[in-house]
């Protein structure tokens, strides 16, 4: 009994003591994200989009997934103060639709550009150090994996893991955006690796004869940092528009939840007398990847980092 | 005899300040100079003192960002006012200019012909025919071997110092008035130094031009400058003859820097000791309304200095001074001589002792390309080498880059693992990778590299570097480690508060004095030092060099002191070892080798290193090319596809014995010349 | 048809005469799965070959400028322009085309859909919205690419050799700046075709285009799992020769990486 309570006591003070490390971190990179004009406007935007995800179900003025007599009255109205984007061809409010659906294709690009970039960073910085047949090894994987358009690596990993597995389709692409980004990933981290390790910090910490994961921890990590940031940011807005295209060709999020790319898709069919209900998901969708790709441009510019990667 | 002296270039009271989002940067305050047709001006001064700013405004290429004040006069008329047309034609026409960096001022993806024949078609009205002789002439005056062909190439085909030759061919192409040369020999080696810089010297009789020459080394303005101006933070601060300034520099600075540069021990005596320049170059983010710039560092300041800022002062044969104490100026401003107290020279012990090592980089395969397979065959980078360093001495290694000194420095640490041979620690054989060894192993043997900035961890605070090299090497608990690394601190000469800032805020001395800390809290036996203060001014490398040798005074430690500058290895070397292509050429006491008899490579290594003199005759021995790089194990000896006093086909057959001295010291040169005849002095 | 089989011992047998050619039948449709690609891939080809050509000249022409003058009104106008269309994913660029020029405008027909006996090339007007959708995702993808670049090698010491040379600055560009900037561009363009593949796709489905994209919609929508890898496995190999070409191209451009 005791001895659980002391588990949990350490536990939580590790997870304390983490918190703020992590609360730290996020303000370091607001700081630097801040520094410059486009990273201050991508910030902004991003913020609101998350917030939205976050909380979104709490302030959509109508349900989202409304479904009923009384709706099929309002089909494909026009914006009035009631709607202010207008109904879709179920009598449903666009705006909720569009506040609701943020929530998916945000967390499932945040997860999965996360997956992407943690195990991209365990494989190309591990590939890097050591380097020998192991590299060989994960480096050939990654190009054969390359070897695949992600678009149609996403198309075939879905369509062959929604006909074996009985799998929630959010964590199928999820998944798919993790291994579709990890060989860029590991590629662009393996070679910042590659550049930290001949440095002479490094070399010292061979001298004092510290032991690997010290090395590649503590030493290189956080000065391949940086570039794992904008590369995350990067892929982040590569993983939205891979969703929101995913979506849009019927293989995400499955209806009744609401999707954007799904959205715009169904709005094709009514697009000349409302196209409110295709250009209202559609203004999200661009708003939010443009929010992040200012803010990749403004962490690059702020860390000086350069625009063009030669791998 | 003196023909009326006709003045192409007047600079007078330029400033070039940047204005950046992190403040103004003055890079240039009040720089003042005349270049004369015929004549060669050397501007000499540290990095960040404005000299390549004040170069390129004579080119008006400069970014937008900057704010000139002051005149550029060419020729009488002002280069600010020159409209683009107007400059476009005088640069590469009549001002032409060799940059530092050849290897990356040329185009990489352009043949070199083209690249100086573009010079050419520009700017003189020849046929095509006409401009391809031209080039060929061009590449041939620079003595560039096979000048019909070399045209063709491209630039990653050429060594370094031809690269720098094509460079100067492209400069003189259209017979400038006025060259301009920025650190052209900076990055080489000192072989190829010398010659380029005989090169300019003979450029100097040829050419009807007058040329400024811009370096921060003292040598190489002693050995091409007719007239030198000194700048610091800046400001000219002295301009006279060459040999005035080097025989009576009137200010303090000039007199600093003369003082700083290792010179050859006088006959027979001791080495003295450096005297250094306290502090670092006032910094170009302040300005500098009433002060000298140089009194916080100047040992005759005094309170005008600090309050006043002091005017040019000319003297009646033409030299200027801007110090109001120049008359006070002499030799021991900047301290007393001090004799080092040499170590007893009683034979002492063994610490560490390498035989037969021997290392190659890559591995014997075949590789097949999409085209036809090709091999792949090792590089040889030591080749069975032996040496041993001496409890409370230095072993100095010296050679030119490719010559394998940093390879053994490695190799000896066990940053790689050699591929064979033995590396013995008193008399205990040691693993060749650092990862098999003890952790007490690993603390006698401690390294200091030649980038202080790369052998600091940006992320980390001095304090956390320093506390995680004594937890891992001396195992102390947190409160005596904290009090260590503040002893350590102060031992190389920084205040312990530094412990609390990150690496990018120290100046690369003040780098590396912590890395030099980091390395000593490990208590080590062997400091194996590679290229420590190579990077470093001259000012801030005396003191480094003064700190090393102040500690192993102190502790008793031996270093193994890697560098290709002959003057520091020479300063604090007990022996030294000369080594070419991975071979010993010559090994022994360090009075035994920099005399004869010599080995023909240490010969040419120590005529071509320059002498900060301008009274001494430079020997005429020179190498050309670059170190080989070898493949296959040399038939004969390593030496012998470069040696100016190669034998004949005994040279390429067999390989050179190891011949004893006969000094009763150990002095050994590996050469098939008799010793008797390697005594005589060659030219 | 040998259903009893086991999967694994099928999908051996298909991947066998894949190599072989034939590609089998579809089991919904009942066609040649090679006579069905057969017809599409020209289709898919034509596309993506005007695309390219239509879009690599002109961005990176604009790049080019762009690098050259920064901060100039034309790079800041690039700028912001490429960044809108780099950010919104190429259904929407479609749909916003579609909505203006065929049902606001109603200058171009929305679909590719073909009647019996027409061909793209009778109906030549179907291929403008596609190929404007692409060239607009690509457009910014290029030109900020050349743009970078370009601003690179301006800053590098060998173009200040060149502007020092005293040789006019339109020669400095040509023979200085492009032919450096340019080799690193077209490996970064190079190394992204299967972006390029993926775009083809969505927009084929967009506008109903009867290319290999479409194909492998309709193939995961009718869960015909033949006809499914069958078109994968084409895509997938185009791709690769792309890429192997523009390695190739690569080691022509570059003299520092001739030595075979």
């Amino acid at each position: 009994m005791t001895s659980l309570q002391s588990i949990r006591n350490t536990s939580s003070s590790v997870l304390t003591s983490l918190t703020v490390k992590g609360i730290s971190k996020l303000l370091a990179f607001f700081s630097i994200a801040s520094k410059t004009t486009s990273g201050r406007i991508g910030l902004f935007i991003v913020l609101i989009h998350f917030l939205l995800a976050v909380f979104g179900s709490f302030i959509t003025p109508y349900s989202p997934t409304a479904f009923g007599a009384e709706n099929l009255q309002h089909r494909l109205e026009g914006p009035t103060f009631a709607h202010p984007f207008g109904t879709d061809h179920f009598g449903r409010d666009v705006l909720s639709r569009v506040i609701a659906g943020a929530r998916s294709i945000v967390w499932i690009s945040v997860i999965g550009t996360t997956l992407g970039i943690f195990l991209g960073t365990v494989v190309g910085i591990t590939s890097g150090y050591l380097g020998g047949w192991i590299d060989q090894i994960s480096m050939r994987f990654m190009d054969w994996l390359l070897s695949f358009p992600s678009l149609l690596l996403a198309l075939l990993l879905i369509t062959i893991g929604a006909e074996r597995f009985d799998i929630d389709e959010s964590w199928l692409i999820i998944m798919v955006i993790g291994i579709a980004f990890m060989p860029n990933n590991s590629r662009v981290i393996r070679s910042a690796s590659l550049t930290v390790k001949p440095l002479e910090f490094v070399q010292n910490a061979r001298l004092r004869g510290e032991p690997l994961y010290y090395i590649v921890f503590r030493e290189i990590l956080p000065n391949v940092l940086p570039v794992i940031g904008v590369e995350a940011t990067l892929r982040l807005s590569f993983a939205l528009l891979l969703t929101a295209s995913l979506g849009f060709l019927g293989l995400g999020v499955q209806p009744p939840t609401p999707d954007w790319g799904l959205m715009v898709s169904d709005g094709r069919e009514f697009l000349s007398m409302a196209p409110w209900v295709a250009l209202s998901p559609a203004l999200a969708m661009g708003s939010l990847v443009i929010g992040v790709n200012l803010l990749a441009d403004g962490i690059r510019q702020a860390l000086q980092l350069p625009e063009v990667r030669s791998e | 005899m003196k023909k009326e002296r006709e003045v192409l270039l007047s600079v007078a009271g330029l400033s070039v300040s940047f204005f950046t989002p992190r403040g103004t940067i003055r890079a240039v305050r009040d720089a003042s100079f005349e270049v004369a047709r015929g004549e060669v001006l050397g501007i000499v001064g540290e990095s960040g003192c404005g000299k390549s700013t004040a170069a390129f405004a004579i080119m008006g290429y400069l970014p937008k960002t900057a704010e000139i004040e002051g005149s550029i006069l060419f020729e009488g008329k002002s280069i600010s006012d020159l409209d683009a047309n107007e400059l476009r034609s005088l640069r590469g026409n009549r001002i032409a200019m060799v940059y530092q960096d050849p290897t990356t001022s040329l185009n990489p993806s352009m043949k070199i012909g083209l690249q100086v024949a573009e010079v050419v078609l520009e700017h003189m009205d020849l046929s095509s025919s006409q401009t391809s002789d031209r080039v060929i002439e061009l590449f041939e005056s620079v003595g560039l071997a096979d000048p019909d062909e070399i045209g063709n190439r491209y630039p990653h085909e050429l060594s370094g110092g031809m690269q720098q030759r094509v460079m100067i061919a492209m400069a003189l192409a259209c017979d400038p008035d006025l060259l301009i040369m920025d650190e052209p020999t900076t990055g080489l080696d000192v072989t190829t130094e010398a010659t380029i810089l005989d090169l300019v010297a003979s450029l100097k009789e040829r050419v009807n031009a007058g040329i400024l020459y811009v370096s921060h080394n003292l040598g190489v303005i002693a050995r091409v400058a007719d007239r030198v101006s000194v700048m610091y933070a800046g400001q000219t601060v002295e301009q006279s003859t060459v040999y005035e300034l080097f025989d009576s520099p009137q200010h303090p600075y000039t007199a600093g820097l003369l003082s700083c540069v290792p010179k050859p021990p006088q006959e027979g005596g001791e080495t003295t000791r450096l005297r250094r320049i306290p502090g670092f170059v006032f910094s170009s983010q302040e300005s500098n309304d009433d002060l000298c710039l140089f009194s916080d560092r100047c040992p005759l300041a005094n309170e005008k200095c600090m309050t006043q800022s002091p005017s040019v002062i000319s003297s009646p044969h033409g030299s200027e001074v801007r110090c109001i104490r120049s008359h006070d100026v002499d030799s021991d401003i900047w301290g007393e001589v001090e004799q080092i107290l040499g170590v007893p020279q009683s034979q002492s012990e063994t610490v560490l002792m390498a035989e037969q090592l021997t290392h190659e980089y890559g591995k014997h395969q075949k590789k097949y390309v999409l085209f036809g397979p090709e091999t792949s065959t090792p590089v040889r980078a030591l080749n069975e080498v032996d040496f041993d360093v001496k409890k409370g001495r230095t072993l100095g290694i010296v050679g030119e880059s490719g010559s394998g000194k940093s390879t053994l420095a490695r190799a000896a640490v066990g940053l790689i693992e050699a591929r064979s041979g033995t590396i013995k620690l008193h008399n205990e054989s040691l693993a060749n990778k650092v990862e098999n060894r003890s952790q007490d192993e690993r603390s006698a043997i401690q390294m200091v590299f030649q980038n202080p900035t790369a052998s600091l961890n940006p992320k980390l605070r001095i304090r956390n570097t320093i506390l995680r090299s004594l937890r891992r090497f001396a195992g102390l608990g947190r409160d005596e480690s904290q009090l260590r690394a503040e002893e350590l601190m102060l031992a190389v000469g920084l205040d312990p508060s530094y412990l609390d800032r990150l690496p990018s805020e120290l100046s690369g001395g003040e780098q590396q004095r912590v890395a030099i800390a980091g390395a000593f809290s490990a208590n080590p036996e062997v400091v194996v030092a590679d290229e420590a203060v190579s990077s470093l001014d001259v000012s801030v490398q005396a003191q480094v060099l003064n700190l090393l040798e102040d500690r192993q005074k102190e502790l008793g430690n031996s270093y193994l002191f890697i560098s290709h500058d002959l003057g520091v290895v020479r300063y604090l070397s007990d022996e030294i070892m000369v080594i070419y292509a991975g071979y010993v050429a010559e090994y022994g006491p360090s009075s035994s080798v920099l005399s004869l008899p010599s080995h023909p490579y240490t010969e040419a290594l120590l005529s071509a290193a320059p002498v900060p003199d301008p009274t001494v005759e430079s020997n005429s021995l020179r190498l050309e090319g670059a170190v080989p790089t070898m493949r296959e194990r040399f038939q004969g000896c390593f030496f012998a596809s470069r040696c100016p006093r190669k034998l004949g086909s005994i040279c390429d057959d067999s390989p050179p014995p190891s011949q004893d001295a006969g000094e009763g010291n150990g002095h050994v040169i590996s050469c098939h010349i008799p010793v008797k005849e390697l005594s005589a002095v060659q030219s | 048809m040998g259903l009893d089989r086991h999967p694994v011992e099928r999908y051996i047998s298909w991947i066998g005469n894949a190599v072989q050619g034939d590609l089998g039948v579809s089991p919904r449709s009942g066609a040649s799965i090679n006579e069905m690609i057969g017809r599409r891939l020209p289709n898919s080809a034509l596309l993506a070959f005007i695309a390219f050509v239509v879009a690599v000249p002109t961005s990176l022409a604009a790049g080019i400028f762009a690098g050259i003058y920064p901060d100039s009104r034309l790079d800041r106008f690039l700028s912001i322009g490429s960044l809108l269309t780099i950010s919104v994913p190429e259904f929407i660029i479609g749909v916003i085309l579609m909505l203006v020029f065929s049902s606001k405008l109603g200058w171009l027909p929305s679909s590719t859909i073909m009647l019996p006996g027409e061909t793209i090339m009778s109906k030549p007007e179907v291929l403008v919205l596609p190929i404007l959708t692409i060239t607009g995702a690509l457009f910014a993808y290029i030109l900020r690419m050349a743009r970078a670049n370009v601003m690179e090698v301006m800053e590098s010491n060998y173009v200040r050799t060149a502007v020092l040379k005293g040789i006019p600055m339109r020669q400095v560009v040509m023979k200085h700046v492009l032919p450096n900037a340019l080799i690193p561009t077209i490996t970064v363009i190079a190394n992204n075709v299967g972006w390029m593949f993926g775009g083809l796709i969505v927009v084929e489905f967009v506008f109903a285009y009867p290319g290999v994209g479409s194909l492998l919609i309709m193939a995961i929508d009718t869960r015909d799992m033949r006809l499914l890898q069958s078109t994968a496995m084409v895509i997938a190999s185009v791709y690769a020769f792309s890429n192997l070409a523009a390695d190739l191209a690569y080691g022509l451009l570059n003299p520092r990486i001739r030595y075979g």
